[in-house]
């Protein structure tokens, strides 16, 4: 599918269609939905804004290419005057003081937020699940999940109810719900976005991304948030993807391309997904592409690395959450005694799960043999890619190494959860850039460059989607 | 001396207990062979963070009148015109 942003554009511009009206329809579409996809609607604001773009064509102005542009924002993002419950009970009531860079910048370029998106609460979760608004239900099949933590942002894209939404993504939570409701997901290289305004899981691999229907829309997106801010030091400079990728003959038949076996070879691995992987490497190969297996650790060792990192950071990020300052406070006997309540009644199980597990690896005795050592891991890990990149030019991989399950399947098996994680954890450890696309297995494949190379994606994935699948 | 805390206290969560799901993540960790001595990574391989020397001095901004609303909108309870904190002195 070619860019959705630019066929409203046009239809607005031409006046075919009127903002209002076209921002009312996704509304209503939004509110009559079972998908439990949206957690508050931004009606008023939304039409308000609708309305100005309206007025600005009738007076011949020009509009800007996302101006009129309705998108969703998942549940974790701050939109000044606007509830940010990050789908807790915690914060159900929590209205952002400030809004997030990201999300500015678009309003800025004149895109319209419509909607606050269903999400796994604090990001904790790959299913869409852990949420107090009701489990999030796949695009395709109700029955099953979403995917996660950024499901409902992948359902309304998927369903057509936002022309694209913003999602977060710490170990794959765009691009799973991507792969799950087969639309294109990307994670920026770490630092490309600025994650001021993001409610922070785990800051060290915490990256705010586009979902989208189309790799030209990705593209437009990447250079509208991106950029070095002020108020996020560990954000960085990027060079804008170029347009010309999209016009210019092909450079992706001459990229090297690597994947790791050892993915293939686990146990764990779907026999179809596997079997259609392996067709696309046959493929490649049979169009002169160089494909090569490379070597990568254990599943169960990047898992596991990416969740003790993980949890001690966010048992870290979320102490700051004890009733006293903002969100819902239940008061006892005594402070202490207040905050444990406070706590204990307003988090999710998960999310306890989370912080517990988090402050098992942080308290003396366990830090040296645990969090310390999984950290030197990842160290080793951020090395390998780098050897690894020398080699290749773009990493592919399945997005998951299982279909979506049902819905409830795995509520009671949190390891079963944690270990469908298997193929996106290990790129966020490395703070690569990592898109998935549509096609390729029943959840997509997974794009993968060295940092910073964005552009380098999106012109394989676009091969890919116009020379294997078009 | 060495004061043992409990993660229900370490978490502010009561009945706090580790998880078995958990735990089997952190028994990979703790099998892992790793060499502790072996040098892996330089100043180039960190971009997760941010190099002290690299690091802007603290600055205060003023919030905007609106941003200071919100933040008292916020405040889980007001009573005659104060914002009334948890039984903090007393403890």
């Amino acid at each position: 599918m070619s860019s959705e942003i630019i066929r409203i554009h046009n239809k607005l511009k031409s006046k075919e269609i009127s903002c209002t009206e076209f921002v009312k329809g996704k509304l209503k579409e939004l509110e009559e939905s079972t998908s439990n996809s949206a957690n508050f609607l931004l009606t008023e604001s939304a039409l308000k804004r609708a309305q100005a773009v309206d007025e600005k064509i009738a007076n011949g102005a020009e509009i800007g290419l996302l101006e009129g542009i309705p998108f969703g924002i998942k549940d974790v993002f701050l939109l000044q005057g606007e509830f940010a419950s990050a789908a807790s009970d915690f914060l159900k009531s929590y209205i952002s003081p400030y809004t997030a860079t990201a999300i500015q910048k678009l309003i800025d370029a004149g895109a319209i937020p419509i909607v606050k998106e269903n999400c796994d609460s604090f990001g904790h979760g790959s299913s869409s699940e852990n949420t107090v608004f009701g489990p999030v239900k796949n695009a395709l099949n109700e029955k099953l999940v979403a995917g996660g933590s950024s499901g409902g942002s992948a359902v309304n894209v998927a369903k057509g109810y936002t022309l694209f939404s913003v999602g977060g993504d710490t170990g794959g939570s765009i691009r799973q719900p991507a792969g799950y409701n087969k639309v294109y997901g990307m994670k920026p290289t770490y630092g490309r976005i600025s994650r001021y305004g993001l409610m922070a899981y785990a800051s060290s691999t915490d990256c705010v991304g586009p979902i989208s229907n189309s790799v030209e829309d990705i593209s437009t997106l990447l250079n509208v948030m991106s950029g070095k801010d002020y108020h996020d030091q560990t954000s960085l400079v990027s060079s804008p993807i170029s347009e010309n990728i999209f016009k210019r003959k092909n450079e992706a038949p001459k990229y090297k391309i690597g994947y790791y076996k050892n993915f293939l070879d686990s146990e764990a691995i779907d026999p179809k997904i596997k079997a259609d992987f392996l067709k696309l490497i046959d493929q490649l190969k049979l169009n002169n592409i160089e494909v090569i297996e490379l070597d990568f650790y254990d599943s169960g060792i990047l898992v596991s690395t990416y969740y003790t990192i993980a949890m001690a950071e966010t048992a870290s990020n979320l102490a700051r959450l004890d009733g006293t300052n903002y969100g819902n406070r239940l008061t006892a006997e005594s402070l202490k005694e207040s905050y444990s309540l406070t706590r204990s009644e307003n988090f999710t199980d998960e999310t306890k799960r989370r912080i517990i597990g988090g402050n098992q690896v942080l308290s003396q005795g366990h830090s040296e043999e645990i969090y310390l050592k999984a950290r030197a891991i990842r160290e080793k890990i951020e090395q390998s890619f780098i050897d690894e990149f020398q080699e290749v030019d773009i990493i592919i991989s399945p997005v998951s190494p299982t279909p979506p399950p049902k819905i409830g399947d795995n509520l009671n098996d949190p390891l079963a959860m944690y270990l469908s994680d298997a193929y996106t954890v290990g790129f966020s450890l490395g703070g690569l850039p990592t898109l998935s696309a549509p096609f390729g297995t029943e959840t997509g494949i997974q794009i993968t460059a060295e940092k910073m190379g964005e552009e380098k994606i999106l012109e394989f994935v676009i091969y890919l989607r116009d020379e294997i699948y078009g | 001396m060495t004061k043992l805390m409990t993660l229900d206290v370490l978490s502010s969560i009561k009945g706090a207990k580790s998880s078995d799901a958990v735990d089997e993540l952190f028994k990979v960790i703790k099998n892992a062979h790793f060499d502790k001595n072996e040098k892996v990574f330089s100043k180039s391989t960190i971009i997760n963070a941010v190099l002290l020397e690299n690091l802007r001095d603290d600055e205060i901004i003023q919030s905007s009148q609106t941003e200071k609303e919100l933040i008292k909108k916020n405040f889980p309870n007001e009573k005659n015109g104060f914002l009334v904190v948890s039984k903090v002195i007393d403890n």
